[in-house]
């Protein structure tokens, strides 16, 4: 190919080729195209430019352009692209290529996208996904505002409900928080750890369908009338099921199954182990544990050392012993939310 | 005079490139320009008594289509990640980015700036978030827009490059 064919293709493909040899200059080999010319107003076909005056990121570049050419590496070595301000205040992007052609040393320089389309559509493209954020978290915000709000109504409620007997709002909060806690600790996913907040605190709802006479007896049930009582379960199990709110199936399970004992002797089912649906076996540790530590109609508040010692011993035969060694392992956050959640009356 | 190399990094539109013409030429924009590949900035401060050329490297943004040219870190001896905290992804990217940088240059001086201090009551990164970060890493709440802590954030970055004198 002959030299002007070459000169003339540098010049359509507005290229500026250097060659360098040991002694650290840079000859322009190619007639400069015009937009080198704002960089360096006086050079011309021939001019040599020490590394020193080569733009900070060529300096840069050179450091591995000397690797790859003392290397002999095949191939082209690419800058990757840099802005660079022209002497007018204009700026150009730039891309310098490192090559070796026999056994010259060659740094090719070419502006990219000169009619500035590549970065209209690259600022389009990041406009759009800002928006785009923005609307995921204004959606994300709102849907929290909205689960807040049903958080609330079903809170209010369920004491409404517990009224009866000392089922407090502060109680039913914290249970929803503890039961949170664990499944947290279990690595549920968020949206189920959601649903348990909200699902455990309906546990005894099933209370509504259990008389006054039982309900609020303050001394200890015969037979016949704890058989009445332990109906609850099943009572609240039936009265959450059916719903295509998996928050409220969740709930119905857990009402049906907090009574359940991990050697089987349990009610209502007599359901043995990991028979029992995990929810369950969780409320039914968070449960014991706020009941013990808080006064009832039937007895003074537990210190939190006594009621562990209380559930050390359940956890032989009645809590599933390894969620309530989970329990015992973050019971700095329990006792947590216990201080921040004292009894109040609605 | 000393010369050093820093490197801004994080995601995009953070406000990597308003921080930088915050801290050299005291002007700021609100217009969002993304930066394509990396322009160099230089300014020199002085910082313990020494004089220090900084060599600014604004590189552009991470998204989901485009990540660090490692081969513009060469060299570095510093680098600010930046987070906007109205966004609360962009501290993951930089806390990744930080990880990156740290496998690929080791343990060299580096702040985190969590940019939009001027509307730290609409930030969605919690306390807690910022908290959590590894104590090793300085943070710096910074606003581009109102010029806040701006000049700390570098020459925070500065001091911590000089070396130690025995």
């Amino acid at each position: 190919m002959s030299a002007t064919i070459l000169e003339n293709l540098y010049s359509e493909l507005d290229i500026a080729v250097f060659a360098t040899s040991e002694n650290d200059l840079f000859t322009c080999i190619t007639t400069p195209p015009s937009w080198l010319l704002h960089f360096y107003p006086t050079i011309n076909k021939g001019s040599h430019l020490s590394q020193h005056e080569l733009p900070d990121f060529l300096q840069h570049f050179v450091f591995d352009a000397e690797d790859h050419w003392q290397r002999k590496q095949k191939g082209q070595l690419k800058s990757g692209l840099w802005m660079e301000e022209g002497s007018a205040g204009s700026e150009y992007l730039l891309e310098a290529t490192a090559i070796l052609v026999d056994d010259d040393r060659l740094l090719l320089l070419n502006v990219i996208d000169q009619d500035h389309s590549n970065r209209q559509e690259k600022q389009l493209m990041r406009d759009n996904l800002l928006t785009q954020e923005k609307l995921e978290l204004e959606v994300h915000r709102r849907t929290q505002q909205i689960r807040e709000r049903e958080e609330e109504i079903a809170i209010k409620l369920i004491a409404a409900a517990g009224k009866r007997d000392e089922e407090t709002g502060a109680h039913i909060r914290r249970i929803g928080l503890y039961s949170a806690e664990m499944a947290k600790e279990l690595s549920w996913p968020q949206l189920l750890i959601d649903d348990i907040k909200l699902a455990a605190p309906m546990h005894d709802i099933g209370k509504i369908g259990i008389p006054d006479n039982i309900l609020q007896k303050p001394g200890r049930l015969t037979e016949a009338e704890f058989e009445i009582m332990k109906g609850h379960a099943s009572i609240g199990g039936d009265m959450l099921a059916g719903s295509d709110i998996p928050m409220l199936n969740l709930a119905s399970v857990i009402a049906n199954g907090h009574h359940e004992k991990w050697d089987g002797t349990g009610y209502p089912n007599g359901l043995k182990a990991e028979e029992i649906p995990e929810a369950a076996r969780i409320v039914a540790i968070v449960d014991v544990y706020d009941a013990l530590v808080h006064k009832r109609v039937y007895k003074a508040a537990f210190p939190e050392a006594e009621a562990l010692a209380i559930m050390d011993e359940m956890a032989i035969n009645h809590l599933d012993p390894s969620l309530y060694r989970l329990f015992i392992s973050i019971i700095d956050k329990i006792r947590e939310i216990k201080d921040q959640n004292q009894d109040d009356e609605i | 005079m000393i010369q050093k190399k820093i490197c801004l990094l994080g995601a995009f539109a953070v406000g990597k490139t308003s921080l930088i013409k915050r801290f050299v030429e005291s002007i700021f924009s609100d217009k969002y320009l993304t930066t394509i590949g990396v322009k160099i900035n230089k300014k020199t401060l002085s910082v313990s008594g020494q004089d220090i050329n900084l060599m600014i490297w604004d590189l552009e943004g991470e998204d989901d289509y485009t990540k660090i040219n490692t081969s513009y870190l060469r060299g570095a001896a510093g680098y600010i990640l930046v987070a906007d905290g109205t966004r609360p992804e962009t501290l993951n990217t930089a806390l990744s980015i930080h990880t990156l940088v740290q496998d690929l240059l080791g343990n060299i001086p580096a702040v985190l700036a969590i940019n939009k201090a001027d509307i730290e009551d609409q930030w969605l990164i919690s306390s807690e978030s910022i908290d959590n970060i590894d104590k090793n890493l300085t943070v710096i709440k910074t606003s581009a827009k109102s010029g806040a802590n701006v000049e700390l954030l570098f020459s925070t970055l500065s001091h911590n490059m000089l070396p130690i004198e025995e």
